[in-house]
């Protein structure tokens, strides 16, 4: 029988066939809800049909308008990312070049970097969040005891200490994924260009700045694009380090969105929420995808 | 044709036969924790089930930790779920299961001089339009802590109001000069204690959330003196160590333990671990009544929390859950739960008991509830989440010093009202 | 000449050693002092006494611990399995057979991995709750394939792209099934490429937050990092259990980590470059 199909229509059918559990999947968890979180933010219901659907057009959206904590989440998200990123990116680089050199030990320097991102991220902030206590911390302790505080420093009660605190786990945890991306790239840069700018009698600093950084802009994009998009939607980090906290001065739109859904249980408000944070971070993603393919 | 016949004949008298059978064999669930009173629920399941025989009662252990049980119900309830039958609440919950149409209501399951006899502000909480929809198990709420020994050595009486106890903290802080020795602690963390924390205050210089006529009174002139107490105990007497902010109810508890506090504000759980073999403080600490301010000596300060038993609006079993809660909120087992687990009953009879001469602790608790203050729970019913969510916000906010605190709880007014659509 | 810059280097290999390492060090310490040790003023660096009573008792007060790592084990197994499938012979179809739709579906892969988990939720769990899903192994384990099914498409098509193109073109003349190529001939030679990606897919669902925490309501039932975050309460934080299981919950994964070192890092880099 199937040589009665040609092989482009056997090779596109197959196609299509391999494709589908994967798009069927992908459609199931990551587009319909999409779509469904759209349509639950133009109306009022139940969960539990107690109340049925009722169409309410954009009142979520104008309420969401007036609500300052929405508009401190979205701050706090964007000075998070804003934060967070040029921090990751300068050590990323910095350790992919450690990690481009040979030396002794090269495996525990690789186990080093790569440990902060195999743990989980809710755990390893509890790890953080005990360190940063102000009573019993370790940060604290040794401050104290070396005398460069007097009163212990309240990391998690002050909320621009509370921020630092914050970029400061999530620069520990993804500076080394940053650095593999990076590391990449710098591995595929050939090396007759050092031997030439070794040559021109380049130092080290020029030889980064003119030969290894311009050849770095396609993963240095790539690593900006991933790491942004998690900074924007983080959850995890703010839900364990501080809830929020102290009063809202943590707290990120997708913690916002959370509590929304399941603390006061209004899907409806939340669904708002979340269609919002979608469109920021799809526009953005839109505009990444644009600039890779016109890198290529 | 006849064959049908005969099927939906032989169909009625199994339905016929079947129903008595049924009616004898009630099998209910039950979701309640355990911790610290497991065995009141067990003692009670086996004189449920001796009582009344074919019904069966299971224990589903929840978590004891309340926002994980919620969690667990809420789905479940979402989902319309028969079962648990009968599950245990937090206080604040009541107000809002009951208007999401969750529980069953209980006047006429239960005996009105039963419901007559439980803790008035407590039931309270659980009353939505004159209809009771849960039945107190057990109560807890906060007292005022505080080391016998320092008070003897300065020579200081009990305190009653504020001002007693910061003017105590202060002598007893300049008398030790130990940077370590704090006056005050207790558990202003960004979350559900802090609110009870507040109306202790509030309340004990006679404010209420609600005025006389229901309208949000959370800025009166009274709560503002009393927020503003709170704020200068931080920052203008210094009685209280920073972290405070960042404080639950044990990490107060630990403070006080290590001897570190003068004073602790919390719930009664904590007289267990202060008591202990191993604790620097037992045996040098006793508990009062939460302070009030001068002038205000009947005022409400003891703010309440506590558990109860409510009736699923699915349950299949209606009748044989409310004789189960019944059985679990009688005047014996209240009495029994009093004195083998120290669980505070929620019915006033039990308190005047004659065997409760011997649980004194329970009993000195107990006067305290007679004075208590309960969270907006009922009144605000589906909507508590987000008020308590905005006055957490807003007091912290005060406490922080990021907002006076006049404007800061003239904003949470503002929020509450929006949130009640006032 | 040689000898200084070497030293620079070394130094900040150690120091970077000691920055990567310092918080799980202190974890592991932490996990075996006893109560009074653990809220010691002034604070104590080495557990004094060092105790395995926070291990022992752990499974008296913790029972469920080790029901999280089982959860977070089966859903991760699960979740590798489903997603080196399906992704797998995605990526085959979208990488080699010169489809017309491959770039755009590729991009639109791309675009739909960025989606926030947390946009996700609500209608997820409306729908796992109308459809018995919520609780369920398999609801959890679908929800991660949809999750990491782009991240696993786009670095299997990376890999199977490096494999040279004649070595189908005889097999495609013999009039062999794709079926059969894939088997036979591209799996055998790209299973690094598999090994890789399963690791990863592994480790990323492990570690997942905001799904294993919505859809999974039931205590049983949760996944390691998130039951290990809900220990805490309204009441306190007891960090002698949240040391103690975050050790055991970790374990697995840093053992994982260890041991594939190599291949993890050779997968993130290579996918990455593309």
């Amino acid at each position: 029988m199937t040589q009665i199909l040609t092989l482009e229509k056997r090779t596109a059918l197959t196609g299509i066939g391999f494709v589908t559990p994967t798009v069927l999947i992908i459609a199931l968890i990551l587009i319909y809800p999409i779509i469904q979180s759209i349509v639950l933010s133009f109306g009022q219901s139940s969960i539990d049909g107690f109340e049925p659907y009722r169409f309410v057009g954009l009142d979520h959206y104008s309420k969401l308008m007036g609500d300052s904590r929405f508009w401190n989440a979205l701050g706090v998200t964007f000075t998070f990312t804003a934060l967070s990123i040029p921090l990751e990116l300068m050590f990323g680089i910095g350790l992919a070049l450690l990690m481009n050199e040979t030396f002794k030990f090269k495996g525990w320097a690789r186990l080093a970097v790569l440990f902060p991102w195999a743990l989980p991220t809710a755990l390893n902030t509890l790890i953080w969040r005990w360190m940063y206590n102000s009573d019993y911390g370790l940060f604290n302790a040794v401050a104290l005891q070396s005398g460069l505080v007097e009163r212990p420093i309240n990391f998690l009660g002050d909320d621009v200490l509370a921020m630092v605190a914050m970029v400061v786990v999530a620069v520990w945890k993804t500076s080394s994924f940053m650095a593999l991306i990076i590391l990449a790239g710098l591995q595929s840069i050939p090396r007759d260009l050092f031997e030439a700018g070794r040559i021109d009698g380049m130092n080290r600093w020029t030889e980064f700045t003119q030969i290894t950084l311009p050849l770095l802009k396609g993963p240095i994009l790539v690593a900006l694009i991933i790491r942004s998009m998690d900074a924007l939607r983080t959850f995890e980090l703010p839900f364990n380090l501080t809830d929020g906290g102290p009063a809202a001065a943590t707290e990120s739109l997708s913690l916002y969105a959370y509590k929304v859904i399941f603390d006061f249980l209004d899907f409806n408000f939340g669904a708002a929420i979340v269609v919002v944070q979608f469109l920021v971070i799809f526009t953005m993603s839109l505009v990444y995808v644009f600039a890779l393919r016109n890198k290529d | 044709m006849n064959n049908s016949k005969l099927y939906a004949v032989g169909l009625a008298a199994v339905m016929a036969f079947g129903a008595p059978i049924t009616a004898l064999a009630q099998d209910l669930v039950m979701s309640i924790g355990s911790r610290g009173y497991g065995g009141m629920v067990e003692r009670n399941i086996e004189s449920f089930q001796a009582a009344n025989p074919g019904a069966t009662v299971e224990w589903n252990k929840v978590s004891d930790v309340p926002g994980d049980s919620r969690k667990l119900y809420v789905t479940g309830l979402m989902a319309r779920s028969s079962t648990p039958d009968v599950f245990a609440i937090d206080v604040i919950w009541a107000g809002e299961f009951a208007q999401r149409g969750w529980l069953e209501p209980l006047n006429g399951l239960i005996a009105d001089d039963q419901i007559a006899a439980y803790n008035p502000s407590f039931l309270s909480a659980a009353t939505v339009d004159e209809k009771v929809y849960a039945a107190p198990l057990y109560l807890d709420g906060t007292h005022l802590f505080y080391r016998t020994d320092l008070l003897e050595k300065y020579g200081l009486e009990v305190p009653k109001t504020w001002e007693d106890v910061i003017m105590a903290s202060k002598t007893v802080m300049e008398g030790e000069n130990n940077p370590q020795l704090y006056g005050f602690v207790s558990m202003w963390a960004k979350i559900e204690g802090l609110f009870m924390n507040w109306l202790s205050f509030t309340g004990g210089n006679g404010a209420s959330f609600f005025d006389a006529d229901g309208n949000v009174a959370v800025n009166s002139p009274e709560a503002i003196a009393a927020t503003q107490t709170m704020v200068d105990i931080l920052y203008k007497h210094k009685i209280a160590p920073d972290s405070i902010l960042t404080m639950r109810p044990n990490d107060a508890r630990t403070l006080f333990q290590q001897g570190r506090s003068v004073f602790l504000m919390v719930q009664d759980f904590v007289h267990a671990p202060l008591s202990a073999a191993d604790s620097p403080v037992a045996g040098k600490f006793d508990f009062t009544r939460n302070p009030y301010f001068a002038g205000n000596k009947d005022a409400h300060s003891t703010a309440l929390g506590g558990w109860l038993l409510a009736v699923n609006a699915n349950s299949e079993n209606k009748e044989a859950a409310a004789k189960l809660v019944a059985h679990f909120t009688s005047f014996e087992n209240q009495l029994s739960a009093a004195l083998d687990e120290n669980r505070a009953p929620g019915r006033t009879d039990v308190y005047k008991a004659p065997e409760m001469e011997t649980a004194s602790l329970i009993r000195d608790f107990g006067a305290n509830f007679a004075v208590g203050v309960v969270r907006p729970s009922a009144k605000t019913g589906s909507l508590y989440p987000r008020v308590s969510e905005a006055m957490q916000i807003e007091i912290t906010n005060a406490l922080n010093q990021k907002k006076t605190v006049e404007k800061a709880l003239n904003d949470a007014a503002a929020a509450v009202k929006q949130i009640l659509g006032q | 000449m040689k000898s200084s810059p070497r030293f620079g280097l070394y130094f900040l290999v150690l120091l970077t050693v000691v920055i990567s390492f310092f918080p799980i060090i202190w974890l592991i310490l932490t996990s075996f002092k006893n109560t009074a040790g653990i809220y010691a003023w002034p604070i104590q660096y080495w557990p004094d006494p060092f105790t395995f009573e926070n291990y022992i008792s752990i499974f008296n007060n913790s029972p469920e611990l080790l029901r999280y790592i089982l959860n977070s084990f089966i859903v991760g197994v699960g979740c590798t399995a489903i997603t080196l499938m399906c992704g797998g012979i995605a990526a085959y179809a979208l990488s080699r057979l010169r489809l017309r739709f491959a770039g755009v579906m590729m991009v639109g892969i791309l675009a739909v991995s960025m989606f926030p988990p947390v946009s996700l939720l609500p209608s997820l769990f409306q729908n796992f709750l109308n459809f018995g899903l919520l609780n369920t192994y398999t609801g959890l384990i679908l929800a991660h394939a949809g999750l990491f099914l782009p991240f696993s498409v786009w670095m299997l098509a990376s890999y199977f792209a490096t494999l040279p193109v004649e070595i189908e073109e005889a097999a495609k003349m013999d009039g062999m099934g794709f079926v059969r190529i894939f088997l036979t001939i591209i799996l055998p030679l790209s299973w690094p490429g598999f090994v890789a990606t399963g690791l990863i897919v592994f480790i990323f669902s492990w570690n997942e937050f905001p799904l294993a925490l919505v859809l999974m309501t039931q205590n049983a039932m949760r996944t390691a990092p998130v039951g290990i975050s809900l220990y805490p309460g309204e009441y306190a934080f007891p960090w002698e259990t949240i040391s103690t299981a975050t050790v055991l919950a970790i374990i697995p994964v840093l053992i994982i980590t260890a041991i594939f070192q190599k291949q993890i890092v050779g997968g993130l880099t290579a996918g990455a470059g593309k």
